[in-house]
């Protein structure tokens, strides 16, 4: 036998499998150490596992199983897996612009943002920079009682004037223990700057207003970590977790404190799309033409490959050159030819305008643009039809046309009746295939139409081409609102439909009996 | 006879020729706007007016358009990509196949049913992985080629499992029990009778798999931000995508180079492709 011949065997493949196993060994060793000098732990964490399973998986004796699969399941658990879990988790999540970051920040910005001016409007005189040891510190000195203080954000101290230095026009240039900073880096170091606090021991702090200036802030809200809420002092007002992402009035909820932060809803996402009109309209609008796109996409490619291939089913001429030339929407990249299509059906420039001497602004109504998107899908999609096609037709044995002739049936009827419903057959599952595939085929919307046209003065997300993938991907990475909370519930739904059509081929197609 | 046969062919060829003119149409357009000295794209006459290399020179000369990096990119990635894939996913198909062990037919379905997943979303939590490994080794994260090579392998189980253990289920059961009996163990099986077994079928995969490399254009445009590191999909994008700036000569030039390659692989395997697509429908 051959691989007696080959002699693969005993020293050789193990010398093999230790030599490739130990690089893939050395290198996780390396990336290992690197992850924790950065300390990702959870990157570290991983590469542990991975190092573990693979070693495992090949040193041990049994479980062959375990060999074959070992290194794609790796890939796929770390980039396939774990982001459809985190897909799966969002979208029972209120994860949307203003509710984008944890619940400790959350409430880290409100409070900064629950600072008021003092009644008098304190206002100082400034000196910032920062101390040997890199924090910042200054002299500050009140406007009204010229009284001089050291500030750092553990407190505030009198100072003497010997300690500080002033320039002719009497502005505080230099301090003992102070270096001066730069107009750059206080340009690049702004919004920390700003958001100093130097605390003044009875609740009020003095914050940097600028290079020079300085101002007496209160702080008007707090928060109650045992109760959970929020106290406005100046107002009076209590805010309490509304338990969807939000501090609330106890008085009114709608009143809400931002940012909000990500918070588990359940099934919230759910229910808007199915209840709230703002959304539920727009999705089924979209899920409609989804439906719609899908369907006609496989009908069309369909038909005319089809057609295609039972014209070319037996010798005519020129049948080669029609063969060879008919794939190249097949073979070439599909990226570079939606993208020409565009360029085609361009208004000004556009060559179809051209071709047909008419001035159409394609993309700007619905039914133009959806029907410029089933016709480029039909360019890109009938070589493959027809290849499919041409598969199934010669697996049709002759007989049946021959049987079907001899009882007196015409062409026509030999194929309406006997052929068609048997290529049905024959390509159902890879029919089904080609519907899934199209319900999810965001590339031709995203680089034709983008989903356009758009209403945008309505403030519309989704547009008049817009399917249910470019819908959710707008939804989840949208220029103004983002909402990766619906956008996951959205391809929820799409997974729940294409799974089960995908499930229902599987149990047609009886794959599985033969398992 | 023969006059029957001719008007039987009649609607034949009206049927092709029509298909040919369509297919031909924006060909030949990306052509004519390749050769345009303009960057329009067929301004006012869809006859060639000017001939001009101009936009192929450009492709190699300006040094704002690194071209041959996008495909030297493009070409790597897809490549090590296709022969990675075929690896992992023979494997992985000659133990569904083959192999008897538990959760076989749950693996087989959890891995159809996470494939038709719309998965991008998650490109957040890929993309914060990816960040995540920039800060640990700069060659395998955000930005780099060999990160965007380590995502796709990612999905190379699902897809070639599936079609390969369809191959491989037609291979005949006593090729293997014979080779058992001769004393083979299953590594030898795998490396030494399905390999070459399977050849024709691996390449088909490894064909598939790096066209549809070549083609992704949404993952590698948000990960390769870098110039000089995009694949030729995002490079050739930049020309046409924006609003209201689109030159389209460069566009042209550049995508019939970078199709030449992709239409020679094709049209030299077309018979082993329809093949390999057609084995689902006619065997299943």
């Amino acid at each position: 036998m051959l691989y007696k011949l080959v002699g693969v065997r005993g020293t050789l493949a193990l010398f093999l499998k230790l030599g490739v196993l130990g690089g893939a060994d050395a290198f996780l060793i390396w990336f290992i150490a690197a992850a924790i000098n950065k300390n990702s732990l959870i990157i570290a964490g991983v590469a542990i596992a991975t190092l573990i399973f693979l070693n495992y998986s090949f040193m041990q004796k049994g479980a062959v199983p375990l060999k074959f699969l070992s290194v794609g399941l790796i890939f796929f658990t770390i980039f396939v897996i774990t982001p459809t879990g985190y897909t799966i988790v969002m979208s029972t999540y209120n994860f949307k612009t203003g509710n984008e970051i944890a619940k400790t920040a959350a409430i880290k910005e409100i409070l900064n943002n629950g600072i008021a001016p003092d009644i008098e409007g304190t206002v100082y005189d400034l000196f910032l920079g920062k101390t040997d040891d890199g924090k910042y510190a200054g002299v500050i000195q009140n406007q009204i009682t010229l009284e001089l203080s050291y500030a750092d954000e553990s407190s505030i101290k009198p100072i003497e004037e010997s300690a500080i230095e002033r320039d002719s026009a009497g502005y505080i240039v230099g301090a003992d223990g102070i270096n001066a900073i730069t107009p750059e880096e206080f340009a690049n170091d702004d919004a920390v700057i700003t958001s100093l606090r130097f605390p003044l021991g009875d609740g009020s702090y003095v914050t940097p207003q600028g290079t020079d200036v300085a101002a007496r802030l209160t702080q008007s809200v707090f928060y109650d970590e045992k109760k959970d809420q929020i106290n406005n002092t100046e107002t009076g007002q209590v805010f309490i977790d509304n338990g969807n992402g939000n501090f609330v009035a106890s008085d009114d909820p709608t009143n809400r404190l931002d940012p909000g932060w990500r918070d588990f809803s359940g099934l919230d996402n759910f229910k808007s799309l199915a209840f709230d009109k703002n959304l539920r309209d727009p999705f089924i609008k979209v899920f409609i033409w989804t439906v719609a796109f899908a369907f006609l996409s496989v009908a069309t490619t369909f038909a005319v490959g089809m057609a295609l291939a039972i014209a070319l089913q037996h010798p005519i001429r020129f049948r080669r050159f029609y063969r060879g030339f008919l794939i190249l929407p097949y073979a070439i990249p599909s990226f570079m030819s939606i993208l020409i299509w565009r360029g085609l059906f361009n208004t000004e420039h556009g060559a179809i305008n051209t071709l047909f001497n008419i001035n159409v602004d394609w993309f700007d109504s619905p039914w133009l643009a959806k029907f410029a998107v089933i016709l480029v899908n039909l360019w890109l999609g009938f070589p493959y039809m027809y290849l499919i096609g041409s598969g199934a037709l010669q697996s049709i044995p002759s007989e049946i046309e021959e049987a079907a002739s001899i009882d007196g049936a015409s062409e026509k009827q030999a194929f309406m009746a006997i052929k068609l419903p048997l290529l049905l057959q024959i390509l159902g599952p890879l029919l089904i295939a080609s519907f899934a595939f199209n319900f999810n085929n965001f590339n031709i919307i995203y680089l034709l139409t983008g989903g356009g046209p758009t209403n945008a003065i309505d403030g519309e997300v989704a547009g008049g081409t817009d399917i249910l993938i470019s819908y959710a991907y707008k939804t989840a990475f949208g220029s103004n609102f983002q909402d990766l909370g619906l956008s996951s519930a959205i391809s929820m739904v799409m997974f729940v439909i294409v799974g089960t059509m995908s499930m229902y081929t599987l149990k047609k197609s009886k794959i599985m009996e033969t398992l | 006879m023969s006059k029957k046969v001719g008007k039987n062919n009649a609607w034949k060829h009206i049927l092709a020729i029509t298909l040919v003119l369509f297919t031909a149409f924006p060909i030949y357009v990306v052509i004519v706007t390749s050769f345009d000295p303009t960057g329009g794209i067929s301004s006012s006459s869809l006859l060639p007016v000017k001939f001009s290399l101009s936009n192929y020179t450009m492709l190699f000369s300006d040094p704002r358009v690194p071209y041959w990096s996008w495909m030297k990119n493009s070409l790597i990635i897809a490549t090590a990509t296709a022969i990675s894939s075929v690896f992992i996913g023979a494997a992985a198909a000659f133990a569904f196949s083959r192999l008897r062990f538990r959760g076989r037919r749950l693996g087989l379905k959890t891995l159809l049913l996470i494939q038709v997943f719309p998965s991008f979303l998650s490109l957040s939590a890929i993309y914060v992985i990816m960040e995540r490994m920039f800060l640990i080794t700069p060659t395998f994260g955000l930005g780099s080629v060999w990160g965007l090579y380590l995502i796709y392998i990612g999905g190379a189980l699902g897809v070639n499992a599936w079609l390969l253990k369809g191959f491989l289920d037609t291979i005949p059961l006593e090729l293997d029990e014979s080779a058992r009996l001769d004393g083979a163990s299953v590594p030898q099986v795998f490396w030494l009778i399905f390999f070459p077994l399977a050849a024709p079928v691996l390449a088909v995969t490894a064909v598939l798999s790096f066209i549809g490399t070549f083609n992704e254009f949404v993952i590698a445009s948000l990960f390769l931000q870098d110039v000089e590191r995009r694949t030729v999909a995002v490079g050739l994008q930049q020309f046409v995508g924006g609003q209201f700036t689109q030159t389209w000569g460069p566009f042209a030039a550049g995508s019939i180079i970078a199709s030449i390659p992709l239409v020679i692989i094709f049209l030299s395997m077309q018979r082993f492709i329809i093949g390999g697509l057609t084995q689902g429908a006619t065997k299943g």
